[in-house]
């Protein structure tokens, strides 16, 4: 090989504690080393500039930089070593600022560091080879897991940007917690009226798919090819023919459904459209509550359907779609209060969430709108709200911050102000955390405006005093306990990782953190990208968000999957595994403890089993070449051998001595 | 420590890229000053780190090795450091019986964000080193040595525990 | 029947489905022992099964796959066909297990001991119930069988075969499987310097035969042991301590949670080098940390295929 070596001085970053002469002198002596120099900027145009006209005038066909880290500037030295002719990869970097100049003043120390670093960078290159990058076909689908407000934002921004959209969601309809909320911070304006439209938009639109009572069975494939199965769940209706007229619910006799749309606040029948603008506006039957279904008697649901479309034999339905990228918009689930002894443990009918409340305060709710509390009907008087229920509290392993509790309790105290006007409300809260645009403003509106009480500090006990609560707690600004009697206790469940995230995320392979919310790539710069290449997060099952944030990110998780399957093809990093089938012996190890799928079994033409990488899901990270114990699959640019070589080259055997 | 009155050492490091290698740039960026007798290799994942890697550098004569990965449950490859774990762990506890002093090799976890744990982890490990001094060699250092070596293997006698009762 | 016989008629009984059926037979003397292939009912007459018979005939077993073949196994022999086949390095159609309940075998180590040095041809070698009767040059010394048994068999928890087709003799008592060996803990005892001053001088002694690979039923890497190659170049040919110790390293990390304490490597290396001292010490590791012992059953994964994200027996080392 013939190699340059390029010493940055990085201004004085660098040479003000490396003899950068030096080390271009020591590094002109390394194997095949036959040009080195230094610059004042190496990676500034005259630099790079630089290298090209080494690498022609000295017939260079292996460069090493010596300067940042790689980290940052490697994209931009092997495209300069491309731009005159080199593959990519026959380029090595030893990073000597922040591992050498920036850590340590002495010179003499870091000069011999710094040509150290050098020779191994050296060492490992001229183990290198040219790797190409192979091109590949992708899917222009988008599937969308969650018909939340985050994966309905999604689907429409990648559905118009002419891209087909599948969505999947586990419920009957789209709309998630949003579609349950009565008004929204800090606007007060309508949920429904909001998010209702763009709902409809979902059913409408001519490139996207909607299945909901949905649910995803598995995955396969990688970035631009994925193949998903979905599994939907049987309504024992057919959807092609029913028409929503709502007959069936009317009729049904078994009322003992779980209403869940109303947060379990009452029953509701067996075959059921959980609320009048459901996406899509269909019945389905809830197997475990219809008497036909169970005991095989009733069946006046199907009698009284004018299309006939009522199926009591309908079963699961596998569906299999291949999509090219995948937003995941599960959200969220709300904490379970009922593991504090505090607020009663359930025993109190007047001990409620925040979103049962929200369904009190709904048009169409179950009280029609009108705050009745759940033990007599009454109108309350005094409201009281409890903030941080299963937030910041390590003691239920719920350290975090919910983020827009306090946001919505001050909604619902003015709601309840609009609702009852002689009403009085009551908050006790922890710290009143409103950054968002104008929501310090609406707090404040919430207390100086509406009178609500804010209490700071935490309530001890909830106890019944005749008809009434009475709510015991700390009031820590004014140093004194109180006792506030209440009508109606709101609780301000603290937000939870969606039920079956961390399984979605298993078949995702999309990492949960420790409370089972999804990790970004980067919690900065990658916010919506996973580790996975091609899947997407959107909303809270990466965290809790508002309303705001989670449109927010549903639109760049569309913006980063149409940018991915805007490209022709996309090209695959070929820093991946690659199998010597000579050595290989087919005992597939690699196979059980590649994190991607990414190694298959084939046989060879003899009818040996070999192992195969499929280079464009392989991820590079090389924990098979570690588990092959002959060696049979190494990954590229971290061979073994190269590896090695910069071991060697730090720590040189020693060898026999010549005894003459 | 101080650079003048003490020889360095030869420490190599393994860390992955996504983590620890991040980090030691943070702690760079920084200003976070360290010792200079580490070296870095910079690999992928903490589950490309063969222990092999390691007996190998101790086995050249590294006075010690370090390896750096991701702390558990955030590999950027999702499960390379769990396998990582077990794999140095095994090794840590070889070192033993070989005779080669466990404390020479030591396995650890540093996010990209944690440049000061990276610079108290790196001071640590060298002041460790430097506390063990340099590694004996396996081969024999010398001219000498060797004689003696080629001497015994000359007259080689019964020199196993199990094999002489 | 003697247990000879009642093997050699369950043999009889498979040998036409067979390719092969593997077992001992007498070699270049009496008192050795060497692999036999039974392709025949003529094969079967020289069937040997005695203590002398010690090889761990499962080594073979990668090397016929894809055809039938039958192989005699003792206990500690029936864990590596289990880890073999837990690892899917051979199939249980593409083997038939001879069982033997095992009463220990010989080390020809101590045989060699106990005899006065360069003995000569041996003539004869009568086996009796708990004694050898050792015949040369018309002079016969007699050992005790426990005297001279192997290491291995003293302190065996596995007695009997943990799998098997056809079992042969009477199953023994249950056995504790944590017994120790006192010059094993004598070993480990010794301070770090001793240890490294040992291994030194014994790997000085290496010829790098790699007789210990060859004959371990574990090391199927087959011709493709990176101990020689040149992609990837672990190590040099240069036969120094260092770069002879840096093989067993790379044995040691090749068996982890996988070596079935079979003994065959110390037994193979002619030049007495204790390599269990290293694989009974790393099985204890592998037991303490991963709570797992290679080869007992067919449904635990090999402990380094695997992880559990919180692992009990790893503490992580502050720093």
């Amino acid at each position: 090989m013939r190699i340059g070596v390029f010493i940055c001085h990085c201004g004085s970053n660098i040479a003000g504690t490396v003899d950068c002469e030096s080390v271009v002198e020591i590094a002109s002596g390394f194997p095949e080393v036959v040009f080195a120099t230094d610059s004042m900027y190496t990676c500034s145009e005259p630099g790079q500039d630089g290298i090209i006209s080494a690498i022609h005038e000295h017939n260079l066909d292996g460069v090493v930089v010596a300067s940042c880290t790689p980290r940052m500037h490697e994209p931009t030295f092997r495209r300069a070593v491309e731009r005159a002719g080199l593959n990519r990869y026959m380029f090595e970097m030893a990073n000597i600022r922040e591992h050498v100049s920036w850590i340590g003043k002495d010179k003499e120390h870091n000069t011999r560091k710094s040509a150290d670093l050098v020779l191994m960078a050296v060492e490992k290159l001229r183990r290198n080879r040219p790797l190409v990058a192979k091109s590949f076909e992708t899917v222009k689908r988008v599937l969308v897991i969650g018909g939340g407000v985050a994966g309905i934002q999604a689907a429409l921004d990648c559905a118009d940007g002419g891209i087909d959209v599948v969505m999947v969601e586990r419920d009957q309809s789209i709309g998630g917690k949003m579609a349950k909320l009565d008004k929204t911070f800090p606007t007060i304006d309508c949920s429904s009226c909001v998010l209702g439209p763009k709902m409809v938009d979902i059913a409408q639109h001519d490139k996207i798919t909607l299945h909901t009572c949905a649910e995803i069975e598995s995955v396969s494939g990688y970035v631009g090819n994925f193949s998903v199965t979905i599994r939907r769940r049987a309504t024992y209706v057919d959807w092609t023919r029913c028409t929503g007229c709502g007959i069936c619910t009317e009729k049904c006799p078994s009322k003992r459904s779980p209403d869940t749309f109303n947060e379990f606040m009452g029953t509701t029948t067996s075959i059921n459209i959980p609320f009048p603008q459901a996406i899509p506006k269909k019945a389905a039957i809830n197997p475990d509550t219809c008497m036909k279904l169970q005991k095989g008697k009733c069946g006046i649901c199907a009698k009284v359907c004018p299309v006939g479309c009522i199926d009591y034999e309908q079963q699961d339905e596998l569906i299999n779609v291949d999509v090219g990228a995948i937003v995941v918009a599960t959200g969220y689930d709300l904490f379970d209060w009922h593991k504090y002894p505090q607020y009663g443990e359930g025993r109190y009918p007047d001990v409620i969430t925040a979103l049962q409340y929200e369904r009190l305060l709904s048009a169409s709710g179950p009280t029609g709108g009108h705050i009745k509390r759940p033990s007599d009907g009454k109108e309350p008087k005094n409201v009281v709200f409890i903030q941080c229920v299963g937030s910041r509290d390590r003691s239920v392993d719920r350290p975090y911050c919910s983020g827009f509790c306090c946001m919505y309790t001050a909604k619902q105290a003015i709601l309840t102000k609009d609702h009852i006007p002689d009403s009085q409300s009551f908050v006790f809260y922890m710290d009143i955390r409103a950054p968002g645009k104008g929501y310090d403003e609406f707090t404040r509106r919430a207390m100086e405006e509406y009178g609500a009480q804010y209490v700071r500090g935490r309530v001890a006990m909830i106890y019944p005093k005749g008809d009434r609560l009475i709510v015991r707690g700390a009031d820590t600004l004014a140093g004194t306990q109180v006792e506030v009697p209440a009508d109606l206790v709101v609780l301000a469940t603290g937000v939870e990782a969606a039920q079956g995230a961390v399984k979605l995320g298993e078949t995702l392979r999309v990492v949960p953190d420790q409370y089972g919310f999804f990790v970004e790539s980067h919690p900065k710069l990658k916010p919506v990208e996973t580790n996975t290449a091609g899947v997407y997060l959107a909303g809270a099952c990466q965290g809790p968000k508002d309303i705001p944030t989670s449109v927010g990110q549903g639109s760049a998780a569309a913006a980063k999957a149409l940018g991915l399957l805007s490209k022709a093809q996309l090209e695959s990093d070929p820093a991946v595994s690659k199998v010597n089938l000579s050595r290989c012996v087919g005992c597939q190890k690699c196979i059980s403890t590649c994190p991607f799928g990414a190694i298959k079994a084939v046989t060879d033409r003899f009818g040996n089993l070999k192992a195969e990488v499929i280079e464009t899901v392989c991820q590079g990270c090389g924990i098979c070449t570690v588990t092959c114990p002959q060696g049979a699959i190494q990954l590229e640019h971290f061979t073994d051998n190269q590896i090695l070589a910069e071991v060697n080259a730090l720590c040189p055997p020693k060898m026999y001595v010549n005894f003459e | 420590m101080s650079a003048e009155d003490v020889r360095e050492l030869r420490i190599v490091g393994f860390l992955c890229n996504w983590c620890s290698y991040g980090g030691a740039d943070t702690a760079g960026v920084a200003r976070f000053t360290q010792p200079t007798d580490l070296r870095i290799i910079r690999v992928p994942c903490s589950g490309r780190i063969d222990p092999l890697f390691v007996a190998r550098a101790l086995l050249n004569g590294a006075d010690g090795v370090l390896v750096s990965g991701c702390h558990p449950r955030d590999c950027h490859y999702a499960e390379g450091n769990f396998y990582a774990r077990r794999r140095l762990e095994m090794l840590k506890r070889f070192l033993p019986i070989t005779g080669i002093d466990e404390r020479r090799f030591e396995y650890t976890w540093v996010s990209a964000s944690e440049g000061q744990r990276w610079q108290h982890v790196v001071t640590e490990f060298t002041r460790r080193i430097h506390e063990l001094g340099p590694a004996p060699s396996f081969n024999p250092s010398s001219a000498e040595e060797w004689a003696n070596l080629a001497l015994h293997e000359a007259t080689k006698g019964e020199t196993c525990p199990c094999h002489g009762a | 029947m003697s247990q000879l016989e009642e093997l050699k008629a369950a043999i009889r009984g498979h040998l036409d489905s067979l390719d092969c059926v593997i077992g001992w037979e007498e070699g270049y003397d009496p008192l050795h022992a060497t692999p036999l292939f039974i392709h025949t009912e003529a094969d079967l007459d020289r069937l040997n099964i005695s203590p002398l018979a010690v090889h761990n005939l499962a080594t073979y077993a990668t090397g016929f796959k894809g055809t039938k073949i039958g192989i005699v196994v003792r206990g500690c022999h029936s864990r590596s066909i289990i880890e073999l086949l837990t690892e899917k390095l051979i199939e249980r159609d593409e083997v038939v297990l001879f069982g033997l309940c095992c009463d220990g075998v010989v080390s020809q180590r101590k045989i060699r001991a106990a005899l006065p040095a360069d003995p000569g041809f041996v003539e004869a070698v009568e086996i009796g119930a708990d004694e050898l009767e050792i015949t040369i040059a018309g002079e016969k010394t007699t050992l005790k069988v426990q005297d001279v048994l192997a290491d291995k068999c003293r302190i065996c928890a596995y007695p009997d075969p943990l799998l098997a087709d056809v079992l042969i003799g009477e199953k023994h008592a249950e056995r504790p499987n944590d017994v120790g060996l006192a010059c094993q803990d004598d070993f480990e005892a010794k301070s770090g310097a001793e240890k490294l001053a040992f291994w030194q001088d014994t790997m000085s002694r290496c010829i790098r035969c790699y007789a210990c690979r060859n004959v371990c039923p574990m090391c199927v890497c087959q011709d493709y042991c990176i101990a020689g190659s040149r992609d990837p170049l672990w190590m040099s040919q240069e036969n120094t301590p260092a770069e002879n110790f840096m093989f067993q390293m790379i044995h040691v990390s090749h068996l982890t949670g996988r070596c079935t304490e079979c003994g065959e490597c110390e037994r193979a290396c002619p030049v007495d080098i204790p390599l269990m001292l290293l694989r009974r010490y790393m099985n204890k590791q592998v037991r303490e940390v991963f709570g797992h012992q290679a080869g007992i059953t067919l449904d635990k994964t090999p402990p380094l295929l695997t992880f559990q994200v919180e692992e009990a027996r790893i503490k992580e080392r502050d720093w």
